[in-house]
């Protein structure tokens, strides 16, 4: 028997902030559409080059690098949508992308794990996506579900076998960040066409999404190009991802890093236009610091200002954004670093109007798991949703009549009101449960418990038989042909 | 030889959010008139039941109930000033709450620490609100200070033995929390004046102000309005703060906490107008929520802490200043609990445009000191301080010549561009500090490290001789007097 599962709780809110003004959105713009023009991108693929050129960007074969002429990128980005829908295994789980409601998904796709069980740190492997993916389909906080870890046990065939692990254990949209090249992207595209029903089904509601880096500076992936051009022919929705990291891969600073991350975005997504056009794609641009003294990667430095900026530059393009929060550099999961760093994302990110969001419970900048901060940084996450909430002003809640009732200097424990209302107005977090002294728990200890409950509890709507023994017979074949 | 003050990091927003709309705002007020009006509230003070009276509002002497009209009320907040300034013993460490920027302040007043030296847990004492004085003195994310603990080993006059341990280590505002009475009141004024030099100066840049707490629900108390009564009349800033708590002070609904917390804020502003027209006050509204399986007063509910940034709305919709809650925690220890906490209830509060805020460096729901949490909670301060100021988009910032020459596949390292901006790049200094075997340091143990450097190397400038030793002379003559009237 399936259990229940909570309702989605994405954050909603009627506020929203602008950080970058309309004139900067432009002066980034131009500076994108100047480096488009001038400096190009790299894309080293037959395929993609011969696209580019039969639409007339000037391309040299011998570096592989393409120049778009203005008009060519005003053109194409004529024809992206600006909102789509990220389909799920279950109708009522879809995601329409909507202004005002931000989605967020767990973070992927880590290395290595704290083993449920013993506790030890180990490489990541497929039993640990499953696990993962059913205790992201429990929670309201997950939207639509990453492939949380790698499944390192199977070699070439990996990303296919975390579709499959995802599938097998959440009714949510999937998206994933590892399908690379054209092959496991057909074999991608196959298996998700069993679970839709039909190419058509899959095109009207695509069951998963494809979200590919690009590689600063200024250059395409082969293979996640080749992959992406594939899903967008079969109307599944992707997006780029350009990670610069200021003072390494991309300027000192931030304007400059953003405006070259956007022209890796933007190139790439052009191309998908140019061949399908009006194919769904998103914009994701999520920003890091090299450490001057060491090189190191750094996500939170202090000075992190107009984190979602990008989604302001999407949204500029007329597209919608996969934003960033949760990367926290922390080693460990329970730590005030892991906390102090990314409690202030889901604000920014709910008031920027991010319409998708990775991603909760990875630390050490996105590569280990440890499988309780999925549920501490859901806690962190509810904050920003209940405050972000609009706030009920009716008779009923100012309840003057129970404070005239109770009068100065009495209280409110024997009224009604209180009674009706105190199940509702305390939604008790992990911080706040109490033991058989009624003392605070460790709120991490709690978390490790609630895993360990969903775990046990939880059981998603399988897929239907025939489909899974289908699916099964892809990977097979799929794991014969790359492995 | 003494150490500079370094100067003050407000929180100077550049962005604005509303949470409550003109007619959510509008409705709350009526809320508040219709309470203040029909149910009242409790002032068991002969003195101000005597100026509520005298300006005519409907007193009954027997239940100490006063009640006023939506118009008394609203002529006497007419008065009350939208902007001031808060003065300090250093004048470029003024506080100007103007609206442009959030100042904040330590928490207080805790009761227990663990102790700087031995880390074991103990009763708060006089030198432990010196030492943080000198800490808050040192650190630019702390605008002013609340003595943080209470001076447990003056048990007759301890409020004002806060107050010398404050005045005597820092050169930034003092707000005590503490004062209550007429008698203490009078005392904390003078040495108020003392501070400032002289009259005049003490009500221009006024060293210190009073926080006095109301009693939930609909009450206030005897010693904390009279002592108000006495800062207000010379001349030095009064605030009320409700700390009504959803389900058992308050009703159950966030929208008849932020009521009943309002009326009792705006029915002690109303009489200090009433004393003195034109009296600087500030409304601050930090009401807690009632755990429903014990009772206990949790500070930090998911959504309860809402109620700190809508608690700025309403002081400005009554024309007043705030202050805001902010970084309290009903975490036991510094972590992943106190650092959620604190980020999640900074911004809005900054974004709404509160002036001030209270404050950095307690946990156990703003009872227990460890010294290095204010330099963790300065931390986040300075996070959500730098993300809420604009973007550089000048053609420098975009640096298009410098990605044109580097080229796809290239690398800026050998950049002159990088090597000038790559300086000014700002990195934590707890999470960020490189270890010896490779890796960051644990950023709460060079936390510790910080709190040990700062005690050891900051002594900010004392007060005059004269000064410290005319606080001595008024501290010795309030504890007698007040020891004999026990």
């Amino acid at each position: 028997m399936p259990s229940e599962r909570q309702p989605l709780e994405p954050i909603r809110t009627n506020y929203k902030l602008q950080f970058v003004s309309d004139e900067q959105l432009d002066q980034l713009q131009n500076a994108t559409l100047e480096i488009l023009e001038n400096t190009g991108v790299r894309f080293p693929s037959e395929k993609a080059l011969k696209i580019l050129s039969d639409h007339g960007a000037r391309v040299d074969h011998a570096t592989q690098v393409v120049k778009f002429p203005r008009d060519l990128v005003m053109k194409a980005m004529s024809t992206v949508p600006r909102l789509f829908h990220m389909a799920a295994r279950l109708p009522e789980y879809d995601l329409a992308l909507q202004p005002g409601v931000t989605y967020f998904t767990n973070d992927g796709c880590g290395v290595e794990t704290i083993d449920f069980e013993t506790r030890q740190r180990r490489p990541s492997c497929k039993a640990d996506v499953a696990r993962m993916a059913l205790i992201s389909d429990y929670l309201s906080s997950i939207s639509f579900c990453w492939p949380m870890v790698s499944a390192q046990d199977y070699k070439a065939t990996a990303p296919l076998h975390e579709m499959d692990a995802c599938w097998n254990n959440t009714v949510k949209h999937v998206q994933s960040e590892t399908i690379m090249g054209e092959i496991p992207a057909r074999y991608a595209v196959e298996m998700a066409t069993v679970l839709a029903g039909s190419r058509e089904a899959l095109r009207k509601r695509p069951n998963f999404s494809l979200v590919v880096c690009t590689i600063a500076p200024l250059v395409q992936d082969k293979d996640g190009i080749e992959g992406a051009l594939i899903l967008a022919e079969a109307g599944v929705p992707v997006g780029f991802l350009a990670m610069p990291t200021l003072g390494t891969t991309a300027p000192a600073t931030l304007a400059g890093a953003l405006a070259m991350g956007d022209a890796e975005i933007i190139s790439a997504t052009v191309l998908m236009q140019l061949q399908s056009p009006g194919c769904p794609v998103f914009h994701s641009l999520m920003q890091a610091w090299a450490d001057p003294r060491s090189g190191a990667y750094v996500s939170y430095p202090l000075d992190s200002r107009c984190r979602y900026a990008p989604v302001e530059m999407a949204h500029n393009w007329g597209m919608p954004a996969l934003g960033a929060c949760f990367g926290t550099d922390a080693h460990a999961a329970g730590t005030w670093q892991s906390a102090a760093e990314v409690a202030l994302d889901s604000f920014l990110a709910g008031l920027t109007g991010a319409e998708i969001i990775t991603g909760m419970g990875l630390c050490e900048t996105y590569t280990l798991l440890y499988p309780e901060q999925l549920i501490m940084d859901s806690d962190l996450y509810h904050r920003a949703r209940y405050q972000l909430m609009n706030l009920d002003v009716s008779p009923e809640t100012l309840a003057l009549d129970t404070i005239h009732a109770v009068g100065p200097a009495g209280h409110f424990l024997a009224q009604k009101h209180t009674r009706t209302h105190m199940r509702t107005s305390l939604v008790r977090a992990i911080t706040h449960q109490v033991d058989e002294n009624n003392q605070y728990r460790d709120p991490q200890e709690v978390a490790r418990e609630t895993v360990a409950w969903i775990l046990k509890n939880h059981q998603p709507e399988p897929i239907e038989k025939a489909r899974q023994v289908e699916v099964t017979r892809i990977l097979a074949a799929a794991d014969k042909e790359l492995n | 030889m003494f150490s500079e003050t370094p100067p003050l990091q407000p929180i100077k927003p550049g962005y604005h959010v509303n949470i409550l709309d003109d007619g959510q705002l509008g409705t709350l007020k009526e809320a508040t008139l219709e309470i203040l009006e029909q149910t009242g509230v409790h002032c068991p003070s002969e003195k101000a039941l005597g100026i509520y009276a005298e300006h005519g509002a409907k007193v009954d002497l027997t239940s100490q109930i006063v009640r006023m009209t939506p118009e008394f009320v609203l002529e006497a907040m007419s008065h009350a000033p939208r902007t001031y300034t808060m003065g300090a013993r250093s004048a470029t460490h003024d506080l100007k709450l103007d609206g442009t920027a959030l100042y904040c302040a330590t928490d207080g007043c805790g009761v227990e620490t663990i102790d700087f030296k031995t880390r074991q847990r103990r009763n708060s004492v006089k030198d432990d609100i010196a030492d943080m004085a000198r800490v808050a003195d040192y650190l630019s994310s702390i605008g002013f200070y609340w003595p943080i603990v209470s001076a447990q080993d003056y048990p007759t006059v301890a409020p004002l033995h806060e107050l010398d341990a404050a005045f005597n280590n820092t050169v930034k505002h003092v707000q005590t929390e503490t004062v209550m009475g007429e008698k203490p009141g009078r005392y904390a004024v003078e040495m108020a004046r003392v501070v400032a030099g002289s009259d005049v100066i003490m009500r221009q840049r006024p060293p210190l102000s009073l926080l006095v707490c109301c009693i939930a629900p609909l009450a206030q108390d005897k010693d904390g309005i009279e002592s108000a009564l006495a800062f207000a009349a010379a001349g030095l800033p009064v605030g009320f703060m409700s700390m009504a708590n959803t389900g058992s002070t308050a009703p159950a609904t966030i929208a008849g906490t932020l009521v009943v917390g309002d009326a009792e804020i705006v029915s002690a502003m109303v009489l200090i107008q009433l004393a003195c027209p034109g009296a600087p006050v500030f409304h601050s509204l930090m009401p807690g929520i009632m755990q429903p399986h014990t009772g206990a007063y949790l500070a930090t509910a998911w959504e309860g802490t809402l109620l700190y940034a809508v608690g700025a709305e309403l002081a400005h919709n009554w024309g007043v200043p705030t202050l805001a809650g902010v970084f309290a925690t009903d975490a036991q220890v510094p972590g992943w609990q106190s650092g959620g906490d604190a980020a999640s209830s900074l911004l809005l509060t900054a974004l709404v445009g509160a002036e001030t805020g209270s404050g950095l460096g307690l946990l156990e729901s703003c009872t227990l000191l460890y010294p290095e949490e204010i330099l963790l909670d300065s931390d986040i301060y300075h996070r959500v301080r730098i993300e809420v100021s604009g973007l550089d988009t000048s053609p420098e910032a975009l640096a298009l010549e410098v990605i044109k020459e580097v080229g796809p596949r290239g690398h800026f390292l050998r950049q002159k561009h990088t090597r000038t901006h790559m300086r000014k790049l700002r990195f934590s200094d707890l999470t960020c500090q490189p270890s010896a075997g490779g890796g960051y340091r644990d950023p709460v143990e060079v936390a510790r490290e910080k709190v040990s450097w700062i005690l050891e190397k900051h002594h900010p400038q004392p007060l005059e001789t004269a000064q410290q030793t005319e606080l001595a002379h008024i501290l010795s003559a309030a504890e007698k007097e007040i020891d004999q009237c026990r």
